[in-house]
């Protein structure tokens, strides 16, 4: 393949050797002969020795699994397997476009002799969640005068798979750790009076409690007979239900309600396991994607997170079969919180809620409002502005008339936006565990 | 590196300064020094003529109904005299000092027209060899510089370009009346000597442009490398001294050059700027620069060859080979070049091997430049078509497929099948209940039925 600097050197030599023609003259005709011959003299030989195939792209990166957000140092190694140096050589690793380039670059240009290698690194930064692939690399091989060139593209891609932010997360141990230093409340085991070892109080005796639950030396010196309490504490059991529907990912690519649902298992995962409840997880949309059984397990975190990398926003919300499914799986009291835009027809949802009501489950729902996660009305035209403000109340109004039936079997429906998604499922959950819903 | 490309930095500068003296000296006596000057001013006086003609036109049009001609011309006279003469010194044709008649002028201008166009035709290619001559000295000064191809082969073609306008006014330069047959001859010729001198220079000016480029993109990547992790060394500090509560004194001009020299951190303080004050973005900003710090620090103390990856030093060519590379390939496309142009040029040869008929053989037309194109296109696409062929049998454009390994073959297979299965099974589930929930009487209906129709019905 000629350059575009080839193109010019043609150019030239035509120019030359037709003002040769045309002006008799044989000095601007060998002129014209010469560059003529100097552009295509060498083909030949540089198509020869320009064996792109022998040239090999190993790839290795520090991690294959890594949080979003995370840091990632990429390896390159290019052998040359052939018996021929290559002069001039590009080398592009292509990376995922959403990534960012934290530092060096993923760009390679040397001579690499024969039987030897070159090892050039970067570092990138992950960025959302998923399945992500970095290369094919791009190998461009040119002569010397860089009048030809070949290039090649090698396939060979390495998969990473990127797990949900762990941000989050972080933030909440911060925050743990000023809650250690007694600057703040937080939320405590839930505590059943009643069994149990650990002493939790007195309290005055009442017709019915055991005689030997009495506590005699308080009783004598309060004159009244008193009772002492024990406490035992006691974990709850949830599941998260993260819609994966088509609706759930509208939205700005980081911003989607799908993303914050997800952040919201991956939060409420951790918090679960933390305090030793069973937190567990099902993946949904018109079939279950994965279900990770409730578990307060350390490795049972990356389950979850593994599940969640891989959730795409398509199809439609079936709820039912998801909670059929569910139902099946857990033979204890479970809380089940929805994390669902509530856009679907509201037949499904409800006969679903009939199904967890039915197995002796309890639910909640915390709904992320569609046009509060898409572009601020500010930003539309008036047109634009009507209708997105007409489709808003229409969505408002049937997400009411949902909450209201599902409020007669005490099912809540929390309405939730991009900054009060997390506080809210964190609130939910402490509330959940303070009421002691779904003890196990 | 760098010692081998100011040797050919130096060798391309002997090679243009020789090809530019023969040039001058080819031409001696064409070479008019005050041409450009009477060129460029005698285009501006004929700009300046237009400019009166225009006005003259226009003034006249609009204050004759009002105004005699007779005043109008005094008028018009002192107006131009005093503002455009005076200002400017735009000087009409054929007028010498102050305009006393505007008509003079054009009855000037119209006897001496076409003498004006002849000197304006005839100073036209003095004019060209200085601009051209200009032109290629500074492109060929900027290709030191700047190192890029197409200032060398702009150059080259500038000076090249010189002889050709020489060719069109007839001037004599090197030729042939009937191309030489003997090689020695055509080599030792005054013409094969400059012709080389030219070529050389093109060549050693795209060798010295290899040679700056195949070492520059390892200093680029050292010097962009030390540049980040200095910047993102002063973001860190920066942060912590405003978490400390320390005062940070950075002017604008310290906040644009450090942070700017890679996209990580120019995003990251982007969205600091765009973020609510206090946000979360501006949190997630900060957390992302001190994280990317420790990871650097981390990988830099665990991993001693990480620096040198990160640069890819070791990548570097060695100058050795770049010189004698340079000296061998130089020489090789020379010595290829010059035989096979003279083959290429030299009609006589080729026709002993073709044998035409003596009509043929002795015609006049054989003598003419032209004759070359005969042979000179089926040769020279002898060329890629070879390079084409070796591609083919070589089998190096065929790219190789990404081949899945048995066990991720198997892998993808069963998730289709799991995906397969699940959607037929919630199908037939949603079957099963659709017709269980047809088969109810009304009588059966439930609290929940009653909650779902008055959903559905308000």
């Amino acid at each position: 393949m000629i350059t575009i600097r080839g193109f010019v050197v043609l150019f030239g030599g035509i120019l030359f050797l037709t003002s040769g023609f045309s002006y008799v003259n044989y000095y601007l005709t060998t002129l014209g002969v010469y560059m003529i011959v100097g552009l295509v003299v060498t083909l030949p030989l540089f198509a020869l020795t320009a064996n792109l195939s022998g040239i090999e792209v190993d790839r290795v990166l520090d991690k294959e699994k890594v949080f979003s957000g995370d840091f990632l140092r990429v390896r390159v190694t290019i052998r040359n397997k052939s018996k021929r140096q290559f002069d001039f050589i590009e080398v592009w690793d292509q990376y995922p476009e959403t990534w960012i380039l934290a530092i060096g670059e993923n760009f390679m240009a040397s001579r690499i002799e024969a039987g030897k290698s070159i090892t050039f690194s970067y570092i990138l930064q992950a960025k959302m969640r998923g399945r992500y692939y970095i290369g094919p690399t791009e190998v461009i091989m040119r002569d010397r005068l860089g009048l030809h060139y070949y290039r090649r593209t090698l396939k060979a891609r390495t998969q990473v798979l990127v797990y949900p932010t762990w941000k989050d997360v972080r933030r909440m141990e911060s925050l743990g750790k000023q809650r250690q230093l007694g600057l703040m409340f937080g939320a405590h085991r839930t505590r059943v009076i009643g069994m149990g070892t650990d002493f939790a109080g007195f309290r005055d005796y009442t017709p019915g409690d055991a005689f030997r639950s009495i506590d005699w030396k308080s009783s004598a010196k309060t004159g009244d007979l008193v009772v002492k309490q024990y406490e035992m504490e006691k974990n709850i059991q949830v599941v998260c239900m993260v819609d994966t529907s088509g609706s759930m990912g509208n939205g700005y690519p980081d911003n989607t309600k799908l993303e914050y649902a997800i952040r919201a298992a991956v939060l409420l995962t951790y918090m679960g396991i933390e305090r030793r409840d069973l937190v567990g997880t099902c993946v949904f949309s018109d079939v279950v994607h994965s279900y990770s059984p409730p578990s307060d397990q350390q490795a049972h975190m990356y389950q979850v997170l593994e599940a969640l990398a891989m959730a795409e926003a398509s199809g439609w919300s079936d709820y039912e079969t998801a909670v059929t499914y569910v139902t099946r799986q857990v033979d204890k009291r479970t809380l089940f919180v929805f994390l669902t835009d509530l856009e679907e027809s509201p037949a499904p949802l409800i006969n679903a809620m009939k199904i967890v009501v039915a197995n002796g489950h309890r639910a909640q729902v915390i709904s992320p409002f569609g046009p509060w996660f898409e572009a601020p009305v500010g930003q539309f035209g008036p047109v634009e502005k009507v209708l997105a403000e007409a489709v808003s109340e229409e969505l408002w109004e049937r997400r009411t008339k949902i909450a209201r039936a599902l409020s007669r079997f005490e099912i809540e429906v929390v309405n939730v936006g991009p900054e009060d998604f997390l506080p809210t499922v964190i609130r939910q959950y402490n509330l959940a565990k303070q009421r002691g819903i779904a003890l196990h | 590196m760098r010692t081998v490309t100011w040797v050919l930095r130096i060798l391309s500068i002997i090679t243009f300064v020789i090809m530019c003296w023969t040039i001058y000296r080819l031409l001696s006596g064409y070479w008019e020094w005050d041409i450009p000057y009477v060129f460029i001013v005698t285009v501006f006086r004929m700009l300046s003529l237009l400019i009166f003609f225009a006005s003259i036109m226009i003034v006249n049009g609009l204050a004759a109904p009002f105004l005699g001609g007779a005043a109008l011309n005094e008028l018009l006279s002192g107006v131009y005299n005093t503002l455009i003469l005076r200002l400017w010194y735009l000087q009409p044709y054929g007028v010498e000092g102050p305009v006393t008649d505007v008509f003079q002028v054009f009855a000037s201008f119209s006897t001496e027209f076409t003498s004006i166009l002849y000197v304006l035709y005839e100073e036209l290619f003095t004019f060209l060899y200085f601009l051209c001559a200009a032109v290629g000295v500074a492109l060929f000064l900027q290709s030191l510089v700047r190192m890029e191809q197409k200032f060398v082969g702009g150059a080259f073609i500038s000076i090249q370009l010189i002889l050709v306008v020489a060719a069109f006014r007839g001037v004599a330069i090197y030729n042939f009346d009937i191309f030489p047959t003997d090689f020695l001859v055509f080599l030792m010729s005054s013409l094969q000597v400059l012709v080389l001198v030219s070529f050389a220079y093109l060549e050693i000016g795209y060798q010295m442009i290899y040679s700056h480029s195949v070492g520059k993109p390892i200093e680029d990547r050292e010097e962009n490398l030390k540049k980040q992790l200095l910047a993102l060394r002063t973001a860190t500090r920066r942060e912590d001294a405003i978490e400390r509560g320390d005062k940070v004194r950075s002017s604008v001009m310290s906040r644009i050059s450090g942070a700017t020299v890679f996209s990580f951190l120019r995003e990251t303080i982007e969205r600091k700027v765009l973020g609510s004050k206090g946000g979360v973005e501006n949190l997630d900003a900060v957390s992302d620069v001190r994280r990317l710090q420790i990871y650097i620090d981390e990988l830099l103390s665990s991993d001693p060859n990480a620096s040198e990856e990160l640069t890819a030093k070791a990548a570097a060519p060695s100058e050795k080979y770049v010189i004698t590379s340079t000296i061998t390939g130089s020489l090789l496309r020379i010595i290829a070049v010059v035989p096979i142009s003279f083959v290429l040029l030299n009609p006589s040869f080729l026709l002993g091997l073709l044998s035409y008929p003596a009509g043929i053989e002795s015609s006049i037309e054989l003598n003419q430049p032209e004759i070359i194109m005969l042979y000179i296109v089926p040769i020279l696409l002898l060329f890629p078509l070879t390079a084409m062929v070796i591609r083919v049998f070589s089998g190096r454009e065929s790219e190789p497929e990404p081949t899945l390994s048995k066990e991720e073959k198997a892998e993808v297979k069963k998730r289709k099948k799991e995906l397969q299965r699940k959607k037929k099974e919630a199908a037939e589930a949603r079957r099963t209940r659709e017709q269980a929930r047809q088969k109810r009487s009304p009588e059966e209906k439930d609290e929940w039925d009653r909650a779902l129709e008055e959903t559905i019905k308000h």
